[in-house]
């Protein structure tokens, strides 16, 4: 894998990227249609009722000439409305998934990950993952600015998070409204992974009429919004049922649960699993699952080691510097959490030159101390000084031909 | 990906607009049609009986066919792009519940992510940040990033000066690092001057900067300082056509703003390369997708990863990222470590100490699992990588 793009692995990223404004398109598809019924509809029925009125000949000229001017705007406005949807969603939409795609058909194309080329990719992957972090935590100041300073707007899901910011603030402000809308937008989707969101949204809209006591709406909410739950929810209808004889301030168990104030950020989870379900979000930020996966891949007993620490390993983190002493508060705090790498065979690095040695380079031992370095590091430190060699950790100086040679097998 | 491709652009040709070539005519084509049809009905409606109302009425329900059928097109489009794209990316990612969402990993993610934003010179963003975030980074930490990208700046547009100023403040601390930077920075200034002299002798000019600035480093860059003074004998405009050509490469200016960016953030204790992006290229780079796969056979095989403090499986790294020495030992497959070190035998092999002392006879002796060589363990010494 040293150099080759490893396109499998990187994709098992992009799902989401892909899946977002697919969803998006298919939303839109979804509103044609419902303009194309309602609209439709309208003139089909109108000329229903002429053509009766036709046969039993009770029709007057003025209604027929009045029905017909009604289904020319009817048919002028689906028109516009159409078109209207197709500038303002249909084309862009579908402009971001070529673009997106396209994206995606750049990386298969690369060689190398030494590639010019690659190494843009994959800072703007890097961005697009920071924005998306950000936007995941309340930070979209910084996630509108990188997206408008790298310009990768099509390549990031702002629109998404800006409405998960709205829904989850009408919930966290006590209201179900914007959810509900949500989630008849989403009805068949929802239906299909048997998400049960709508279901907790209208309860505790109904849980809401019992608080403020009024229980006659909530009566009739119940029968008119749980009817369709009846078959899979009964059990919690019931329950819910109960809670007409029960005020807000009832100290029984299940009914407190449910009056309960915290039941809203339930609700706000579920809302969030839901929506980062229907567009294949992973629940977690994207940046951390890379982080996940790079720091194991590097993390070694030595990151935490003083005498083996490295200043280039992104898992020791700081520390060694002389100017400003980070000890472990970024990357190397976060790689607490994750497993170490495992190693079936040796690696040794030079010291001085941070090379791998291998046969070509082979390690050098000073007799004395058994302090390894690399044959290049050491025929080139010799050449300066006459043939003699210097540890630079202990300090011990010996003959370049006394050095003896280390058989990593 | 272009199987993909393909399926939008079925999807674009059904639903552009105005609309292009199609078997089917297009939504609104059959609407303009239907419009048409109700105004000339409207306009003759005086003579409108059953049999003209009722062929009105059968278009109408014609059209809506036609626009039905061209909304099933669209829709089966639509179908088989989402299907491309399940095909192409088949995987969910997997969930690792609660990871990095702790109140520390927060503040070292913000932590991270401010630096990273600072150390990429990406200062108003970086600023948007902070004030978002909790993170705190020092002033004087901010300033130093934005002193670096002024002095390399200055270095892009062939002026070495601020960069000289910093190299001869910590000149201690490149010298225990052997860094060439110093004596790069004069290099290339020299080389600059040579080029820009005129023939055809180099001017005194030259030769004052190599006594004044070169000298220093004839110690410890005693070839290349040689090479240096030499290749003044050739023509500044022959010097790419000479064996000194590489002394005219624009790399000898260009590698000065990476090695100074080295060496800048190594005595602010921090890496050569941009650490977020390193960890991030990993991850995304098919570590995950490795993890995640051996996760899943070792579940098929309802074999459970026990050991959870460390990985199941060998992430190959490039050799850029190899940062410290790993010794397994070849006879026990076991990292070494203090108590376990690596031991070298007189032969030159090294095994793990603990496989040493196994493989040692009640004399003392040991046969080297290697070679011929037999060698008393008592002999084998210590190595440090």
């Amino acid at each position: 894998m040293t150099s080759k793009v490893d396109v499998e692995g990187a994709f098992l990223f992009e799902q989401p990227f892909a899946r977002v404004p697919y969803e998006n398109y298919r939303k839109v598809f979804r509103s044609s249609q419902k303009h194309l019924e309602r609209e439709y509809g309208a003139i089909q029925s109108a000329a229903e009722d002429v053509s009766t009125s036709v046969k039993t000949g009770t029709v007057k000229r003025d209604e027929i000439a009045s029905a017909i001017n009604e289904m020319i705007s009817r048919m002028e406005m689906l028109k516009r409305k159409l078109s209207d949807l197709h500038d303002s969603a249909g084309k862009p939409t579908q402009d971001v998934i070529r673009e997106r795609l396209q994206h995606m058909a750049t990386l298969e194309n690369f060689n190398s990950t030494t590639q010019v080329e690659y190494t843009e990719w994959a800072d703007q992957r890097l961005d697009r993952w920071l924005v998306d972090w950000c936007l995941r935590h309340g930070k979209e100041k910084t996630a509108r600015r990188i997206a408008r300073e790298k310009d990768i707007e099509v390549l990031v899901d702002l629109d998404l998070f800006s409405d998960i910011r709205r829904i989850e603030g009408a919930l966290s402000e006590h209201s179900c409204t914007e959810a509900l809308a949500w989630c008849s937008e989403n009805k068949a989707s929802l239906r299909k992974v048997k998400n049960t969101l709508e279901f907790e949204l209208r309860l505790q809209e109904y849980i809401e009429l019992c608080r403020s006591n009024k229980k006659l709406e909530a009566i009739s909410y119940l029968r008119k919004h749980f009817i369709s739950w009846w078959d899979t929810h009964l059990v919690h209808i019931q329950q819910a049922s109960g809670l007409l004889a029960f005020s807000s301030e009832t100290t029984c168990r299940p009914y407190m649960r449910l009056y309960d104030p915290l039941r809203w950020n339930t609700l706000i989870e579920s809302f969030r699993r839901s929506i980062y379900t229907l567009n294949t979000l992973p629940s977690e930020p994207l940046l951390n699952l890379a982080l996940y996966a790079g720091l194991a891949s590097l993390k070694l007993p030595a990151c935490y080691e003083h005498s083996t620490k490295n200043v280039d390993c992104p898992v020791c983190d700081g520390e060694t510097g002389s100017g400003f002493a980070v000890q472990g508060m970024g990357l190397g705090k976060l790689a607490e959490e994750v497993p170490s790498s495992y190693h079936a065979n040796s690696t040794i690095v030079c010291y001085i030159t941070k090379k791998i040695m291998d046969a070509d380079n082979m390690p050098m031992a000073f007799p004395s101390n058994g302090y390894v370095y690399s044959r290049e590091a050491m025929e080139e430190m010799a050449a300066r000084n006459n043939g003699i060699v210097t540890c630079p950790r202990t300090g011990v100086s010996c003959s370049f031909t006394e050095l003896r040679k280390v058989f990593i097998s | 990906m272009d199987a993909l491709l393909k399926e939008l652009s079925k999807l674009e040709t059904l639903t552009a607009q105005p609309p292009g070539k199609n078997k089917t005519p297009s939504i609104s084509d059959s609407l303009d049609d239907l419009i048409a049809t109700l105004q000339s009905a409207k306009a003759d409606v005086n003579s409108i009986d059953e049999g003209s109302w009722n062929s009105l009425a059968q278009t109408i329900e014609a059209r809506k066919k036609d626009i039905d059928d061209r909304q099933k097109e669209i829709y089966s489009a639509t179908a088989k792009l989402g299907k491309a794209v399940e095909k192409k990316f088949p995987a969910n990612l997997p969930s690792y519940p609660n990871l990095f969402e702790s109140d520390h990993a927060i503040a070292a993610l913000e932590r991270t992510i401010a630096l990273h934003l600072l150390r990429t010179g990406q200062f108003d963003t970086a600023h948007t940040f902070l004030e978002e975030s909790n993170a705190d980074i020092p002033l004087e930490l901010r300033s130093q990033f934005i002193e670096l990208y002024r002095i390399l700046k200055a270095l892009r547009n062939e002026d070495i000066g601020p960069a000289l100023l910093w190299a001869r403040r910590h000149r201690a601390f490149l010298q225990s690092r052997g860094s060439p930077l110093e004596f790069y920075l004069h290099r290339s200034q020299y080389i600059r001057l040579f080029l820009t002299s005129d023939p055809p002798n180099p001017p005194p000019l030259v030769i004052s900067y190599a006594q004044a600035e070169l000298t220093p480093f004839f110690h410890d860059h005693q070839a290349e300082f040689q090479r240096l003074l030499t290749c003044v004998i050739y023509r500044p405009s022959e010097l790419k056509n000479s064996p000194y050509a590489d002394m005219a490469s624009p790399s000898l200016h260009l590698e000065l703003e990476p090695l100074f960016a080295k060496e800048y953030c190594a005595s602010l204790g921090m890496s050569r390369q941009v650490p977020l992006r390193v960890v991030a290229d990993i991850g995304g780079g098919g570590a995950l997708a490795k993890i995640e796969k051996c996760r899943r056979v070792l579940r098929e095989r309802k074999n459970e990863w026990i050991q959870r403090d460390e990985l199941p499986i060998e992430i190959n790294l490039p050799p850029e990222n190899r940062y410290h020495s790993i010794f397994t030992c070849p006879v026990s497959k076991e990292q070494s470590t203090e108590h376990n070190p690596p031991m070298m035998m007189l032969c030159g092999h090294v095994v793990a100490k603990d496989s040493l002392q196994k493989l040692a006879k009640s004399s003392g002796r040991v046969k080297c699992p290697y070679c011929p060589t037999e060698s008393l363990s008592s002999a084998a010494i210590q190595v440090h990588f």
